[in-house]
């Protein structure tokens, strides 16, 4: 088998869902194809077991014939052999199928998101997209995957259909009319079993729910009690779930009922008409005994060939919701001719803010929003009138903005993966990470970790505390090194002494290049070139921030976080 | 970090599982007989079939024919009268087990002592709530039904054969030493494998969610590469584990399909030799070849539904390990009286990990109504004194207690009502606002929960919810965004009364403007009790009676606001730092969350 993943997942049809599924099947040709004849050999090598059988009960056993009874064995044999190996050769090509479209779907989702960056949370919500992960990608593969059985099943019932009519014309009518008929009312008992399920799955699901928030909860509940009423109430729920299973269960009884009357039924049909035709001479035992496995056998590829159009729709219905992911568009792009705009001051229209170049510039907003606003501006993350040295954002290339200004903010998440890659994604040493994580005050976070910095982040960094998380942030800003760095209250969750450690690194850390940060704390304001005050969406006040306590007492209440009133 | 909760050994699992077959005998009983019934009547028919052929070679009547076919159709029907009540009786008994194994399952979980929650973190538990809940759901609902009616389908089958003809049964075991090899080498090594699988394979979608979910900071720190590395790594892992279980399928596939052909040749062949040697009938051969036949479905069944059975029991040992750690029952030798106590640490000590002490020998007295404030560097042991003094943990050495009894023999009922943690963690949870509150005292009246709510300026926002009390709140419910969700904590608190608080940065993750109003709310709370705060911000040390300054696992300076600053060590550095040379408003602020009682 090829090796997977595939070094570059190609480039998508994504002109509708059809088209896309069948791009994805063209891209695995020669293992479709072949998966499509080992499964119909190893179908009609099934289907061929009942006649062998009564051949050999003719043949061998009425005839008293020992030659005969030996070859027919041995054919029998060499069928249940093919059937073995092409059984699981099919199986092997149908797994690749599957694998192959699933991971390359994976590569395109992943490269899509890339493409599209900040705008994708603002066009998807995060549930449909990780639907595609978890559900749309395993019927993407599952419709490859049926191709295989969906064909074979044709063939097989085809062939047996041929076999029938040519032993017997009435006979052989019966079973192919008689089959699908059968398969159609056992299929009206599909619906409302699906409809419980359903209605199951989703009880599942919110007990599921309920337990991870005991679970996610437990501290708090250990912390001041309440385990009996929360107790109480999942038991009800679970009762609840019990009784839909048992709703499930009635339907789902009647069912399996059902697949042993409604093919026993039609096999005795077939048998008393087959041994009247017998006495009648019409046909031989050994036939008999051959329509009777017929019969029976045509149940295992109608049945997959009806799991075919179910898996093929479902396909389908992912492949759409896959396909809208995949034509979704950034709202920032690069202009056709960018421009380049050289180092200089930094301005802010809407706000009235400059940042000068080189320099520590503090954002101090009344209200927190504001501050974060006119970052998402000068980050080129919002729409805005924001000029570099005279320059508009908008003319410049973007992934060159994206190099030369990196806008840190807490909303920033930690990926899971070595720490160190995290930290210095773009391979720049360990020296310059040591400074930074020294600079963020981090470095007790790493010396803590028994692996240190080639210890793993767990998603999201979760098994760090928010102040640590928070430091390493501001860490992973700093090894970055961006021309320009806008940082958002980078110490809103350290305590007063690291924010103390903190404010005084960061200016040296940044020596030479230029720094923006959105922040309250006072710590932090004191340690900037200029401070800006900003009320409504506007600087109101510029200076330094003693100069500002001095001067506006309505800068001293923000900071100082004293009430107005 | 973290160390996972204990996994239950195989003698326990078995144990566990034969208890929970005896538990109810006559529903089970009920079921098996139900199934065994129907599994006889299915092989009536292939018996009857035998003999219309052998009938028919040695001439038979229309009337026999359709006789046999009558009764044929008689048993057919039977058969599947049974099996729907079969497969009923069976569903509705698996259900009622599995609702009690997960009950039970979260009566462990809600049992698990504080001080291991703390230690192990939720993760794993969380991981063994869903994904080891459903797993044995699984098993429970589906493999354990197919396997038990698949056993015996095949037990009968086997008996019809032997009825049949006893020397006919011989030919099929020829098989049983392929089957029973094949399957033991695949069973060895299928359940780890398709694990490996499973998570290899969420590695892949929880990628997926982290590219989606961090798109933004992906743009920002340019880091598509990476994320794209890391796709295609995860791919390379899920296809690696892929092949191997594919490989163990490609092996045993084979194996097992041969073992289904092979008996079926062997009883035509050898019944074929005894028929022309006179020993059986023709209609005796006929029967067992197609009995043999009608053996390869369950058998198939039943075998691929072991290793299914594997990881349900897997699954079910992790559950069990749960309890494997028993809470350590408390002995209630005193009950410190009443409240108005004093909280005593002596030559207190502390190691997470044999060997490495975070907390060396701390002596610290806390007399009733005092505010204490404790500062230092994130790391000196802050949190970890703070649990201590909580009662979360029982110290390594020395002693913490209150009003002479040892916080850590005191039941946990006993324990909450003299003090609480209050940490920056809030949690709402699944339920309406009254569920989130009463929780803290079982039994309150509205009007104590609105009071509770008035008394952290929660309430006019609680009114105007849709339902008021009664709205659902938490994950899927109406919304509750942070600062709210705190003040329902603290309601909590007001609720649960207790006479001591131990306060862990409660107010550190809320915005600065949302802080302001949560330590309104955190004052009301504190009225009247004792409080020890690990501060976050400085200017609520200064309000404290006294501060704690916490470094390297020991308190360098004990003393007042203006002590501490005089001193000149290094709480003076900081709050010179904080306040600008000038001190500018140090006289001026009047309203943190301290004062009200200052």
């Amino acid at each position: 088998m090829r090796p997977l993943p595939v070094g570059d997942p190609g480039d998508p049809d994504v002109r509708s869902a059809t088209r896309y599924l069948l791009w994805l099947a063209a891209r695995t040709w020669p293992s479709l194809l072949a998966a499509m004849g080992f499964a119909t050999l190893w179908l009609v090598s099934q289907a061929l077991i009942p006649a062998t059988v009564g051949r050999a009960i003719d043949a061998g056993l009425s005839a008293r014939d020992r030659d005969g009874l030996l070859r027919w064995g041995a054919v029998l044999f060499g069928l249940g052999l093919v059937t073995g190996v092409s059984g699981v050769l099919r199986h092997r090509m149908a797994a690749f199928n599957y694998l192959s479209a699933i991971y390359r779907t994976v590569q395109l989702t992943v490269q899509q998101a890339n493409r599209i960056g900040a705008t994708l949370p603002k066009r998807l919500s995060t549930g449909e997209v990780v639907s595609i992960g978890t559900s749309d990608i395993n019927h993407i593969g599952g419709a490859l995957d049926i191709t295989a059985r969906g064909t074979g099943s044709l063939v097989a019932v085809v062939t047996v259909a041929v076999i029938l009519l040519t032993t017997s014309v009435p006979l052989g009518l019966v079973v192919v009319v008689g089959v699908p008929v059968m398969m159609l009312i056992a299929g009206a008992l599909i619906k409302p079993l699906q409809r419980r399920q359903q209605v199951y799955r989703d009880q599942e699901g919110k007990l599921t729910t309920r337990a991870g928030d005991l679970v996610a909860g437990l501290r708090v509940l250990r912390g001041v009690g309440g385990e009996a009423t929360f107790a109480g109430r999942y038991r009800a729920e679970s009762q609840d779930l019990r009784s839909a299973g048992v709703r499930v269960a009635r339907i789902e009884s009647l069912l399996a009922a059902s697949e042993i009357l409604l093919p026993g039924m039609f096999l005795v049909l077939v048998t008393w008409l087959g041994a009247r035709f017998a006495l009648r001479g019409e046909i031989t035992a050994g036939e008999l005994v051959a329509l009777y496995g017929y019969a029976a056998f045509l149940v295992s590829p109608l049945r997959q060939l009806t799991e075919a159009i179910d898996r093929l729709t479902r396909g389908h219905v992912a492949a759409r919701r896959v396909v809208r992911m995949f034509t979704l568009v950034p709202e920032f792009t690069s202009p056709a001719a960018p421009v380049t705009a050289p180092r200089g001051p930094l301005v802010d229209a809407e706000s009235g803010l400059t940042v000068q170049p080189g320099r520590l510039t503090a954002i101090a907003a009344r209200e927190p929003g504001d501050a974060a606003a006119i970052a998402d501006r000068l980050g080129r993350f919002a729409d805005g009138r924001v000029t570099l040295s005279g320059v508009p954002l908008a003319d410049l290339d973007l992934a060159d903005l994206r190099r030369r200004i990196l806008l840190a903010d807490n909303d920033a998440r930690l990926f899971a993966g070595p720490l160190r890659a995290e930290l210095d994604p773009a391979g720049k040493g360990d020296r310059p990470v040591a400074d930074a994580l020294d600079a963020a005050s981090a470095v007790d976070v790493v010396d803590a970790l028994p692996d240190g910095l080639d210890a793993l982040v767990a998603e999201r960094g979760r098994e760090f505390s928010g102040g640590q998380q928070q430091r390493l942030r501001l860490a992973r800003a700093l090894v970055a090194d961006p021309e320009t760095l806008v940082l958002v209250e980078p110490t809103s969750a350290v305590d007063a002494h690291t924010e103390a450690r903190i404010a005084a690194r960061l200016g040296a850390a940044r020596a030479g290049r230029t720094t923006v940060v959105c922040t309250t704390s006072p710590l932090v304001l004191d340690q900037a070139d200029e401070v800006n005050f900003v009320a409504d969406g506007r600087v109101v006040a510029a200076g330094t921030h003693r100069d500002l306590l001095r001067r506006r007492p309505d800068y001293a209440a923000a900071v100082t976080r004293e009430e107005d009133q | 970090m973290s160390r996972q909760l204990p996994i239950a050994d195989a003698q326990e699992v078995r144990r566990y599982a034969r208890a929970l077959v005896r538990r109810h005998p006559g529903q089970l009983a009920l079921a098996l007989g139900l199934h065994g019934l129907a599994a006889v009547a299915g092989l009536v028919a292939p018996r009857l079939l035998g003999n219309l052929v052998e009938g028919l070679s040695t001439g038979t009547t229309t009337r026999t024919v359709d006789e046999v076919a009558m009764a044929i159709a008689a048993f057919v029907v039977t058969q599947a009268v049974l099996t729907r009540f079969a497969a009923f009786c069976s569903a509705r008994l698996g259900e009622r087990v599995l609702a009690e194994l997960r009950e039970e399952f979260v009566d462990r979980i809600l049992a698990i002592p504080l001080s291991t929650v703390e230690r192990a973190g939720t993760g794993d538990l969380l991981t063994r709530t869903s994904r080891d809940v459903s797993a044995l759901s699984h098993s429970v609902r589906f493999a354990v039904p197919e396997i038990l009616i698949a056993t015996l389908t095949a037990v009968f089958v086997v008996a019809a054969i032997l009825l049949t003809s006893p020397l006919l049964a011989l030919p099929c075991l020829v098989a049983v030493p392929m089957l029973w090899f094949g399957t033991r080498w695949y069973l060895r090594r299928a359940p780890a494998g398709y694990l490996r699988e499973n998570a290899a394979y969420s590695d892949i979608t929880d990628g997926i969610s982290e590219t989606v979910e961090g798109s933004r900071t992906t743009e920002a720190l340019r880091l598509q590469d990476r994320r794209r590395v890391r796709t295609d790594s995860d791919i390379a892992r899920s296809y690696a584990a892929e092949k191997y279980t594919l490989m163990l399928r490609t092996v045993w596939f084979p194996i097992v399909e041969v073992g289904y052909v092979v008996p079926v040749v062997a009883t035509l062949l050898l019944g074929g030799w005894f028929y022309l040697e006179g020993w059986v009938t023709l209609g005796e051969v006929t029967a067992a070849t197609l009995y043999v036949q009608a053996l390869v479905d369950p058998i198939d069944r039943l075998l691929s539904w072991l290793d299914e059975l594997q990881v349900g029991g897997a699954s079910l040992a992790r559950l069990l390990g749960v309890a494997g750690r028993p809470a350590p029952t408390p002995t209630p030798t005193q009950t410190p009286a009443g409240r108005g106590q004093r909280l005593v640490a002596e030559d207190v000590r502390y190691a997470y990990v044999e060997g490495r002490e975070v907390l060396h020998g701390i002596d610290l007295t806390v007399e009733p109504g005092e505010r204490l404030a404790m500062v230092g560097p994130s790391g000196a042991g802050k949190s970890t004194l703070g649990r201590l003094l909580a009662g979360i943990h029982a110290p390594t050495g020395g002693s913490v207690t209150v009003g002479g009894v040892p916080l850590a023999s005191l039941p946990l009922d006993e324990l909450r009502s003299h003090v609480a943690l209050v940490t920056q963690e809030h949690h709402v949870f699944i339920g309406t606002v009254r569920d989130n509150l009463v929780m803290a005292r079982p039994g309150a009246t509205d009007e104590e929960v609105r009071s509770a709510l008035a008394a952290v300026d929660a309430l006019d926002w609680v009114t105007a919810l849709p339902s008021d009390l009664d709205t659902v709140v938490g994950t899927g419910g109406h919304p509750v965004p942070p600062a709210q969700a705190q003040q329902l904590a603290l309601a909590r608190l007001v609720l649960a009364d207790p006479h001591t608080l131990v306060l862990d940065e409660a107010t550190s993750l809320i915005d600065p403007r949302a802080a302001r109003h949560l330590e309104r709310s955190l004052a009301a709370v504190l009225q009247g009790r004792t409080v020890i705060a690990i501060a976050h911000r400085l200017f609520s040390a200064h309000d404290a009676d006294r501060v704690a300054v916490v470094e390297d696992g020991r308190i360098t300076e004990l003393g007042s606001h203006a002590e501490l600053v005089a001193a000149g060590g290094s709480y003076a550095a900081l709050w010179r730092s904080w306040h600008g040379e000038e001190g500018h408003s140090a006289q001026k602020r009047r309203q943190s969350p301290y004062s009200t009682v200052a």
